[in-house]
């Protein structure tokens, strides 16, 4: 078994899908303001959701977002329950779509397993656990900040 | 007709409860929602659905395990799955097991509609 560097086009599929999350659920494009290898521990926001990824790849994503974008989200989706608890479930939520967007293009079928999402409150500080430097994504909405960090790698079995 | 929602987010289950049930044309006598699978298990046993939307994704049992078990024993209800896993493969599979609609995640509002009225005319 070897491990593989995630391609450009790869990590393109990230940056994709959550400009068409936004897109679909708000009707509002995110701007895309980097994306970088992450060569120092990387602080991210208040709300994070995290899905790991086992089989053809292994790693994990972590989607990070502050408290003002996801108020805004569950506005838009006529969401009355404005709790942590409805901004840490939506946060999760997204990281499982990015997640499941993610693997019709990387698998092939099962080969690929996706866990629910794991839920932090807190502002977390964003440590590499598979790659060396885990790719970060930086992006805007309605002036307000967010975050994806793509930490997965191939295994060629 | 009577719908559960089984989808492990309190988020989209709220949503696509206000969807379904502010079209006037999907008559809606009686929802629930429900977090996993096992629950979608018990709660399909009390309520008799007609309708179910699944997520795939979810702790405790998974969607596709959940249809199964579910299609078993209630074989009429009509499944319109909303997952990410919105792949060929998985796709295939739910329909196999008994799902008669797919919708990718993230959806729209229209787009939920119509796959919703998609299967309730079907």
């Amino acid at each position: 078994m070897a491990i593989g560097e995630i391609s450009e086009s790869e990590l393109k599929l990230f940056i994709d899908s959550i400009i068409n999350y936004f897109k679909k659920t708000t009707n509002n494009e995110p701007k895309i303001t980097s994306a970088y290898l992450g060569t120092q521990d990387i602080t991210g926001f208040e709300f994070n959701g995290i899905v790991n990824f086992s089989g053809s790849y292994n790693g994990q994503i972590i989607v990070s977002m502050t408290r003002e974008i996801l108020h805004s989200l569950l506005i838009i989706q006529e969401e009355k329950n404005l709790s942590d608890n409805n901004l840490l479930d939506i946060t999760g939520e997204i990281a499982n779509t990015l997640a499941g967007n993610a693997r019709k293009t990387l698998s092939s079928g099962f080969d690929l397993n996706i866990s629910v999402p794991t839920k932090v409150k807190g502002y977390k500080i964003i440590k590499s656990k598979t790659r060396q430097h885990p790719y970060i994504i930086t992006l805007s909405w309605l002036n307000f900040s967010a975050m994806v960090c793509v930490d997965i790698n191939h295994l060629h079995i | 007709m009577k719908l559960m929602i089984v989808d492990d987010s309190n988020v989209i289950r709220s949503r696509i409860a206000r969807i379904a049930s502010n079209h006037r044309s999907i008559k809606i006598t009686e929802i629930k929602t429900v977090p996993d699978g096992i629950q979608a298990i018990e709660t399909a046993q009390q309520l008799n659905p007609d309708v179910v939307t699944m997520d795939l994704t979810m702790p405790q049992m998974d969607g596709l395990e959940t249809i199964y078990r579910l299609m078993k024993n209630h074989p009429d209800i009509k499944i319109l799955v909303i997952s990410a896993m919105d792949d060929k493969t998985t796709a295939i599979r739910a329909l196999q097991l008994g799902a008669i609609g797919f919708l990718g995640k993230p959806f729209s509002d229209e787009e939920l509609l119509l796959a919703f009225l998609d299967i309730t005319e079907a």
